[in-house]
């Protein structure tokens, strides 16, 4: 599936004395089976794009659409194919894990013992076997992480959208479970839209790095990553990796000092 | 070897000092009566209540007034859950019940339910009815307004995330709104509970009839000036309330784990 972006702007308070700008005339193509990474400093409206495209936040203007490369000029529903992996994880303090995953199938009516089953595969795919009836409470964070994933890989969506989903893990925790989305990438060739602030983690991950401007955030440039899959956390060494970080650092230390001047701005203003 | 058993023997002191103090308390209490000649009707004697709180139990009469006041404590709190859960429920789901039930709310919630009394008796006469119409009304406020602010404090983000993972709006009330709710509305229910307690035992002790309940009991006794009566009942009705919500908490944390405390999500 296509994701394509056209022209879309969000403006909160559009009504109010002080409407802001998240998102002004942002247009891409992401492409079917292609790990989008979009890059940009905090505020610039990158989480924003991802609910958009998933259907759960209405644009202001310009247009999403999913389109099956196969058959163009017959777009599908928002957010009917995708599923969404949050930034603070929204799992379900009151049901266990296996309850937490299979809470989709059992929104569709899958009858227990079919939805318990598919759970269960997916829970040791993720390596929690063990854990099913444990509530989220008492997992550590990358346990928690994990039972996300999982709940999200279950829809069998082919656009999966993620928004900063491992940037409240420690440093270890969080270089496993980018193995473990990369390891998942190259099995399913999902279409991924990858919200991040980290240069290195969508260097990483990505077949793509999509620079974002500060607010109002639009596309300032994409950056091809070229480094052949599978990958692994080795790469981060080699002279390749060492140029596409220097140039997307360049690209993007521009936009978080504009991004922190619109904060102290803000500040100086309240 | 000493270390561990000084340890031992700080944390038994630990656990003994309240009890002590109660000890000391009741010895206090019981010497100043018998050698300052205090006259009984005014402070009897911890031993003279703990004899007639025996013969209390052993005639049944406390068992018979006891069992009263539980009967109509637990028949008004479920009146008043039900009634504030469902009412909480339909104004969380429902702008246009929210609006029209929070005029009556604020109206009607800050007003002293005592005041109410009069009303009661008159329309439901003296018996069954007033009390635990009484207990009910009372507690029907806090359960109403908890469960009604659990709703609306539900975290946007499980809502989002059910409807991206497919739930319509029916399953997003019951599978998402009403749980994300329970630790508050659990918290309502505890308060209306208090306050059941106290309104049953106010109802037994003004303007209602019938003759049984320990608020009977204790204005009953305090006419007469038995006080030592009027103080085993005092006793009977503070362990009462305590086993009612300590048994209550223990409830709500064998139901709700998640909710407790310190489990954080």
């Amino acid at each position: 599936m296509d994701v394509v972006a056209e022209n879309v702007s969000q403006v909160w308070g559009a009504d109010g004395p002080h409407p802001v700008v998240a998102l002004e005339s942002f247009s891409h193509r992401f492409r079917s089976g292609r790990f989008s990474c979009l890059l940009g400093p905090s505020g610039c409206g990158k989480s924003t794009l991802a609910q958009i495209v998933g259907g759960l936040e209405a644009a202001t203007g310009g247009s999403i659409r999913i389109e099956d490369p196969a058959r163009p000029g017959s777009p599908r529903p928002l957010g009917a194919d995708s599923v969404m992996m949050w930034q603070g994880l929204n799992l379900f303090p009151w049901r266990s894990v296996i309850d937490n995953v299979a809470f989709g199938l059992e929104m569709r009516g899958v009858p227990r013992a079919e939805r318990y089953a598919k759970a269960r595969a997916l829970i040791a795919s993720v390596g929690l076997a063990g854990f099913e009836h444990h509530r989220p409470a008492q997992l550590s964070g990358g346990m928690r992480q994990r039972v996300a994933l999982a709940r999200a890989l279950i829809m069998e969506r082919p656009i999966l959208l993620m928004d900063e989903p491992f940037a409240a893990l420690d440093a270890q925790t969080k270089i496993v479970m980018q193995e473990e989305l990369l390891r998942i990438f190259d099995a399913t060739r999902k279409t991924i839209l990858f919200v991040t602030h980290a240069i290195d983690e969508a260097i990483l991950l990505g077949d793509e790095v999509i620079v974002m401007t500060a607010r109002p955030g639009r596309v300032k440039e994409v950056i091809p990553i070229d480094l052949p899959r599978p990958r692994s956390l080795d790469i981060v060494n080699t002279k390749e990796f060492g140029a596409l970080f220097d140039r997307t650092f360049h690209l993007i230390r521009e936009e978080v000092t504009k991004a922190m001047a619109q904060q102290a701005e803000m500040v100086g203003g309240a | 070897m000493t270390k561990p058993r000084r340890a031992t023997a700080a944390r038994i002191g630990e656990a003994a000092l309240p009890a002590l103090t109660v000890v000391v308390v009741l010895a206090v209490w019981e010497l100043l009566v018998r050698f300052h000649g205090i006259a009984p009707i005014y402070l009897p004697a911890p031993s003279s209540i703990a004899v007639y709180l025996w013969r209390m139990i052993a005639d049944g009469s406390l068992a018979f007034h006891l069992g009263a006041t539980l009967i109509r404590i637990f028949v008004g709190f479920a009146v008043a859950s039900l009634a504030g859960i469902v009412m909480g429920l339909a104004m969380g789901m429902s702008r246009r019940v929210a609006r029209v039930a929070d005029i009556w709310i604020a109206a009607l919630y800050p007003l002293p339910k005592i005041s109410l009394i009069p009303l009661l008796i008159i329309w439901l006469g003296t018996g069954e009815a007033y009390k635990i119409m009484l207990s009910a009304i009372t507690a029907f406020f806090p359960v109403v307004i908890s469960t009604y602010s659990g709703i609306r404090q539900v975290d946007r983000g499980l809502v989002k995330a059910a409807e991206d993972l497919g739930a319509n709006w029916r399953q997003i009330q019951l599978k998402v709104i009403i749980p994300a709710a329970i630790p508050s509305i659990f918290a309502g229910l505890q308060l209306g509970m208090g306050v059941t307690i106290i309104m049953v035992v106010a109802a037994e002790m003004i303007g209602g009839s019938g003759r049984s309940g320990m608020g009977y009991l204790l204005i009953s006794s305090g006419q007469v000036m038995e006080t030592e009566k009027v103080f085993a009942s005092l006793i009977v009705m503070a362990v009462m309330g305590a086993l009612i919500m300590k048994s209550q908490q223990w409830l709500d944390r064998r139901l709700a784990p998640w909710a407790v405390q310190g489990d954080g999500r």
